[in-house]
């Protein structure tokens, strides 16, 4: 008769703890341990007015050794196509710019948004993670990640430790990843600040380019009662490298008219400038979350606050209603609102009558914004395994920089509102 | 906005109150039912699929976890 394996003791330590971040937490009660766990997901994520789209397969799968040990390996391919703002502004002109290639041009027509079509993207990213008790009370993971695109190439490592104090109920954890990124953009990397140029001349672009990221992360999780656990987490980041967005640039406009000024004598071109960011970032968050459980349903909100050294400030709500409205099928509404500072550095504009500011940048990710998101989720399971299907609708909008709005700008939307929807179809199984 | 030492006074503050009251909480091995129902655990791949749109589109990243690698450029 083969012998049932029992993992009561990793089944508690979840329940204590949920092993957030780079140890994934392990399904229900005292049960029969699978070998293999296998959990796949396809997801769709489409911005309106044409711009950017994206289909992604996530699979990963954890071969599961015993009570002590497992490990975790994932892999997802992301296909990514459509358009993004480059950075430069609406104008009652029609717009040329040259493409990042440096091989040809485009035009935008009058009053519509500069976007930069040019861009087809695929991401594989590759990772794995082993996972060991270390003793009764305390366990360790350490990992490897790796993500490629055509003009990108991450590789990290990450390890994490925790410990359980007070027969389970607290758990504190430590982990730390570091990360070596390579970046050789389409075109060359742009010089910060350097004019955009004609077609065929890139000497405002140097060759490729790199970035380091190292995270720590410090956090314990608490059971309250019977019905209530909750996790604290504090984080550090530092980024230091190249953190420009080599696609990026800004227009430069008249102070008077809003239209933009001519470029360099023979280009051309109006004068836009690719964007300059500093080289280091240090970013510092604390997020909570707690969790409650009804007789039937349970209930999560979260909490993040995050503050860097570019000045932004972003705080995040979070709330999840997981409604079992039958012993094995699911509904989960979900909201989330996320408001930001502008980076110290965001500009919407450059005016020509003024001295060039070290950093500058007009993307509108480090812009003052607001988004809110709201989603259901519907999930059935089955004697081995789960499907779902998540559908979310994403909303941004954003506010120019306050002196932005001269002359003819006044006349534009400089920072059009973008929504997005996100459809996800997962199924995960056990064997 | 807030600045980065206000940000590290109510860490700390959040830190010390969060930690002081852990002893005397919590529940016996016999009381873990709810806890542990599948429900109750975080989803760690809503999550982290969340977490790289979100990385994409806005400034903020990460928070429980770690921000995954990638350009993030679109």
């Amino acid at each position: 008769m083969q012998l049932k394996r029992m993992a009561i003791g990793a089944t508690l330590a979840n329940a204590t703890c949920g092993l957030l971040g780079a140890l994934p937490a392990a399904p229900v009660a005292a049960q029969e341990v699978s070998d293999w766990e296998i959990d796949t997901s396809l997801l769709y994520y489409a911005e309106d007015n044409d711009r950017v789209r994206d289909a992604s397969l996530m699979t990963s799968a954890r071969r599961v050794f015993d009570e002590d040990r497992f490990f975790d390996l994932s892999l997802t391919v992301d296909s990514l196509t459509g358009a993004t703002p480059s950075g430069a502004v609406p104008s009652s002109q029609a717009q040329t710019f040259t493409s990042p290639s440096g091989k040809d041009s485009y035009v935008i027509e009058p009053g519509a948004t500069p976007l930069d079509g040019s861009f087809l993207d695929t991401r594989i990213a590759l990772s794995g993670n082993w996972n060991q008790s270390l003793g009764d009370s305390m366990r360790w993971s350490a990992g490897l990640s790796a993500s490629h695109e055509y003009d990108y190439l991450h590789i990290g490592v990450n390890g994490r430790i925790e410990r359980d104090f007070n027969k389970r109920n607290t758990t504190v954890y430590l982990g730390a990843a570091y990360g070596q990124d390579d970046i050789s953009p389409v075109g060359g990397t742009p010089i910060g600040l350097a004019p955009m140029l004609e077609v065929d001349n890139q000497s405002s672009k140097l060759r490729d380019d790199s970035k380091s990221v190292v995270d720590l992360l410090v956090g314990a999780t608490q059971v309250l009662t019977r019905r209530s656990v909750i996790e604290v987490a504090y984080s550090y980041g530092l980024s230091d490298g190249y953190l420009n967005d080599p696609y990026k640039f800004l227009s430069v406009v008249d102070r008077g008219t809003g239209l933009p000024v001519a470029g360099p004598v023979g280009s051309g071109l109006n004068l836009y400038l690719y964007e300059s960011r500093p080289d280091s970032r240090t970013k510092q968050s604390l997020f909570a979350e707690w969790r409650y459980a009804l007789d039937r349903d349970s209930l999560a909100l979260n909490y993040r606050i995050m503050n860097d050294d570019w000045d932004v400030t972003s705080q995040t709500i979070d709330a999840r209603y997981h409604w079992n409205f039958t012993p094995n099928s699911y509904l989960e509404p979900h909201i989330r609102y996320y408001t930001q500072s502008a980076a110290d550095f965001y500009r919407t504009v450059l005016f020509d009558d003024e001295a060039l500011p070290a950093f500058a940048s007009a993307d509108y990710r480090l812009a003052d914004l607001d988004a809110y998101t709201a989603g259901l989720k519907y999930g059935r399971r089955t004697a081995h395994g789960e499907f779902s299907v998540r559908l979310e609708y994403y909303h941004q909008a954003g506010d120019p920089s306050p002196d932005a709005s001269v002359g003819d700008l006044a006349n534009h939307d400089l920072l059009p509102p973008m929504s997005a929807v996100i459809a996800q179809f997962g199924y995960k199984f056990r064997f | 906005m807030m600045s980065a030492r206000a940000f590290s006074i109510l860490l700390a503050a959040l830190a010390i109150a969060s930690l002081s009251g852990c002893a005397s909480m919590g529940v016996e091995p016999w009381e873990r039912d709810l806890h542990a129902r599948e429900d109750m655990q975080p989803n760690q791949r809503d999550a982290a699929i969340d977490d790289h749109i979100y990385f994409s589109k806005e400034a903020s990243s990460g928070g429980r976890g770690f921000a995954g690698g990638g350009c993030g450029c679109n």
